[in-house]
């Protein structure tokens, strides 16, 4: 009775939350969209932050580290670097250009910087497609996590976490999406915090985390360096783990955030709360959780599977069931967050880009905000399609992976065009349409088609990233330099005007 | 990124990042991470693995680097 009467209260303060937004928004698409663009300094680094750490920082990375050992951290080096640039050199020129130009997506931003209705259709369908699967992954984490706690089967998690976006997201747009995620950041780091000091008192209550590693030191020591036990992470993949990471500049619902910022002194401050709350705080949470006091308290898993419910197994052996109950509202906190920004882009997209951009030109403000609600729902459902095949069975295994071998090299494909549109003065519509293009129908048949033990030829069995984005990026800047260089109207709108803006007072 | 890379100290900025990131690859690729030829791992204070070592001087490299170039030379102010 006690799990249910916390999880209500526990809902009902994020619908409060979305019920408050809906009653002070402008009603306007910038407001629901960009939150007016009025998102300040703190809540924009903890609306990013929650919005990248999802159900996997409590399951899929302490997982891989359990089974793998430490090498794998890399990940996340290379994430803390990606997101830091982000808002060093990318952030304030997107910034300032929708501000002055009132675009509502990136997607909208790059084609108008190419003149071109063609890459606008072609970004909107491939960040779309890579992204609905992603949105689907959160409520199965939290059905899981239901699964483990109460029994319950996968759909129950999965539908009340549905249920809880779909009135979050439509009620609250981007500003509440904001607000909410420091509220469920706060509960998922009070509960990836406290259960592992409270499982550090109880299980190692002599040494702490050095008893920890000195156990492990005992028995497995394979599983406290590279390559680990099972000799997985050589200096290549650790190498190429970094990259895969550093590419976390170009994920659609992180690029969003940087359109929603109130003024330019954001982008001076943000990195440092990166670096240090971040790289220095937060995922060093997992990372102890996954290579040092899972591995030590329950050793001998093997199986993907357990290995990726270690943390929760871990708290539910050694502490008590009220406390497993918090732990499961920590996870679904994490869930919600990221899947509410990854929606709030999505509808985003379809909405303005989609729906006004190719389909609907003359939609007026109420329309476009009207069909950016509709698609949160059609989304929703299409994504809990995630949830019915892995119940079914389907896909298991493809789900596990799909963040870093689908996601992340799937929003990449945009990343030449993306930088190239803003950085670079020569990059031109049929660089940006040629090389987006490839790039997606390269990674595409690279994942489909598989040789002997699904292994990947087209790729040449690298992480997919790896041969994609180079060529990706090559026939950009190659198709740019045969080609038309862009109009000097586009070169006064796209560098001028945005250098002058950012240099005066008034941004 | 144009504009840091219009002035001198942006151009170093940029090169201090990269150079970190390169040798960090080059320390990884001649094995600094993995476990030395005894067989017992690494562990600084007794608990913290190389990975997570190396990671946090990288972090803080890249902190140190921003803060002085931002408070010196932010290019936007």
């Amino acid at each position: 009775m006690f799990d249910y009467i916390a999880l209500g209260v526990f809902s009902l303060i994020i619908i409060g939350m979305a019920a408050y937004g809906y009653r002070i928004s402008a009603k306007t698409a910038e407001d629901f969209m960009l939150g007016g663009r009025t998102i300040g300094l703190v809540v924009m680094f903890f609306f990013v932050l929650f919005a990248i750490s999802s159900s996997w920082t409590f399951y899929g990375f302490p997982g891989v580290l359990y089974l793998h050992g430490p090498g794998y951290v890399f990940f996340i080096w290379g994430s803390v670097a990606g997101f830091a640039g982000l808002y060093m050199f990318l952030g304030p020129r997107l910034w300032a250009l929708a501000k002055i130009n009132r675009f509502l997506s990136p997607v909208e931003a790059l084609a108008e910087r190419y003149e071109s209705k063609a890459l606008r259709i072609i970004l909107s369908a491939t960040i779309l497609a890579f992204i609905v699967p992603y949105v689907g992954i959160q409520p199965l984490g939290v059905g899981r996590g239901f699964e483990a706690l109460t029994g319950m089967p996968v759909w129950v998690g999965a539908t009340y976490t549905a249920v809880l976006l779909i009135i979050l997201v439509i009620l609250g747009g981007m500003r509440i999406v904001a607000w909410v995620n420091i509220f469920l950041g706060v509960v998922y780091i009070t509960a990836l915090l406290g259960s592992l000091f409270w499982v550090i008192a109880v299980v190692f209550p002599n040494g702490g985390v050095v008893e920890a590693a000195q156990i492990i030191l005992a028995s497995e020591p394979a599983k406290l360096s590279t390559p680990g036990p099972l000799g997985v992470y050589t200096p290549v993949l650790v190498i190429g783990t970094f990259i895969v990471g550093l590419l976390a500049f170009s994920w659609p619902h992180v690029i969003i955030g940087a359109m929603t910022a109130r003024d330019k002194t954001l982008f001076k401050w943000f990195p440092i709360l990166v670096f240090i709350f971040g790289g220095l705080f937060f995922y060093i949470i997992p990372f102890v959780w996954g290579s040092l006091i899972a591995p030590a308290a329950l050793p001998g898993i093997t199986d993907v599977a357990e290995a990726d419910r270690v943390v929760q197994t871990v708290i539910q052996t050694f502490l008590p069931r009220w406390f497993a109950v918090f732990v499961l509202m920590g996870v679904i906190a994490a869930a919600v967050s990221t899947a509410a920004v990854q929606l709030m882009t999505s509808s985003i997209i379809v909405a303005r880009d989609v729906i006004q951009g190719v389909l609907k030109p003359d939609a007026d403000d109420a329309e476009i905000t009207l069909w950016a609600r509709i698609s949160v729902i059609a989304i929703v459902v299409l994504s809990l399609g995630v949830t019915v095949a892995v119940t079914l069975g389907i896909g298991e295994e493809a789900m596990a992976l799909y963040l870093s071998d689908v996601s992340v090299p799937g929003f990449a494909q945009w990343a030449p065009a993306l930088v190239g549109g803003l950085l670079w003065k020569r990059g031109t519509r049929q660089g940006a349409l040629a090389a987006t293009s490839v790039g997606v129908i390269y990674l595409a048949l690279g994942l489909l088609i598989t040789g002997p033990g699904g292994s990947r030829p087209l790729l040449f069995n690298l992480h997919p990233v790896i041969p994609t984005l180079p060529i990706n990026a090559l026939v950009y800047i190659v198709v740019s330099y045969l080609t038309e260089k862009p109009s000097e109207e586009i070169i006064e709108v796209f560098f001028n005007e945005v250098d002058d803006y950012l240099l005066s007072e008034k941004s | 990124m144009r504009e840091i890379l219009a002035h001198t100290p942006g151009k170093i900025y940029l090169l201090v990042l990269l150079l970190s990131i390169v040798i960090m690859a080059v320390a990884v690729g001649m094995g600094a991470l993995d476990t030395p030829a005894d067989g017992v791992p690494v562990l600084v204070f007794g608990w913290m693995t190389m990975p997570l070592v190396m990671g946090v001087v990288f972090v803080v490299v890249w902190l140190i680097a921003y803060l002085i170039y931002f408070l010196k030379f932010w290019p936007y102010r």
